[in-house]
């Protein structure tokens, strides 16, 4: 297997950022990404978006919601 | 191993805040996201002897959750958002794959360290169910590609595409945002400055 050029790179850089990619095409892209800045570049913002959407992700779910539902799990308890 | 091993309601209940989050992004609204939760959860405890413990509890939570939605709410919202899949054209898509001029990549990657939560799940809700759902699920719950198209009931191949469709989407409208802003607020750093990366430089 030879060098990964932009193209590839760029075109399995989410499958990179995922963790999708076997070993050996992590070391290849990975490679690439080291000598090549633009990519590089490339990889860090859509790193960057992939943290800034897991940040703004969580959420508690209310109180009265927790209460609903386990009253509909007593009602599925009375059922059986 | 037997059910008694195994406390499935205990279980379950512990996915509660995050089947609430994915909840709230998949119907836009805090009413319907706890309405769906219930829903969820009153489908899973109904089902539960279709579980097998020692799968994946979470992914099968999500998988009742993501069909409840299509079923329920998708055709009560009428889908007003659909679009977004359709306007993307495969010109665009190609164009993703070349790097743009890298300073104006360095500048977008540093305008991208100003924004914050609000405007990240204003973008995601701009986009189409199908776009946001796939994006969630990896960015926020982490499944890998294979659970997704599991819970999406979809192949893997739309899994990828959907991923990245809303997450070029998503960029842009981060980008968009980051300039309505610098439009407001005058540019007052130097890009230069801000170099070194770490520190903040305030309202300098």
């Amino acid at each position: 297997m030879g060098k990964a050029d932009c193209e590839e790179a760029l075109d399995r850089l989410f499958e990179y950022i995922d963790h999708e990619l076997p070993e050996d095409e992590v070391q290849r892209i990975g490679q690439h990404l080291k000598s090549c800045p633009p990519c590089e570049t490339e990889h860090k913002i859509n790193e960057k978006i992939k943290r800034l959407v897991n940040a703004a992700g969580s959420e508690v779910a209310p109180d009265d919601l927790r209460e609903r539902v386990l009253a509909t799990i007593r009602a599925s308890h009375a059922d059986h | 191993m037997t059910t008694d091993d195994f406390d499935f309601e205990a279980e379950a209940l512990s996915y509660m805040d995050q089947l609430y989050a994915a909840a709230l992004r998949m119907t836009r609204h805090g009413a319907d996201a706890e309405d769906l939760v219930q829903e969820t959860y009153a489908k899973a405890f109904a089902a539960q002897d279709k579980f097998t413990p020692g799968t994946n509890l979470k992914a099968w939570l999500y998988r009742i959750q993501t069909n409840a939605f299509i079923n329920t709410y998708r055709k009560k919202q009428r889908e007003p958002k659909r679009s977004d899949a359709e306007t993307v054209e495969d010109w665009q898509l190609a164009a993703a794959a070349e790097h743009t001029s890298s300073g104006l990549a360095s500048a977008e990657e540093q305008a991208l360290d100003s924004i914050g939560d609000d405007e990240v799940r204003r973008a995601l809700a701009e986009l189409s169910d199908d776009f946001r759902m796939a994006v969630y699920l990896s960015d926020v719950e982490g499944f890998a590609y294979k659970e997704i198209a599991s819970i999406m009931d979809t192949p893997v191949g739309t899994v990828m595409s959907r991923l990245h469709r809303g997450r070029k989407l998503l960029r842009e409208k981060l980008r968009d945002y980051a300039a309505e802003r610098g439009i407001e607020e005058k540019p007052r750093v130097k890009k230069k400055e801000q170099q070194d990366g770490g520190g903040r430089h305030g309202q300098g």
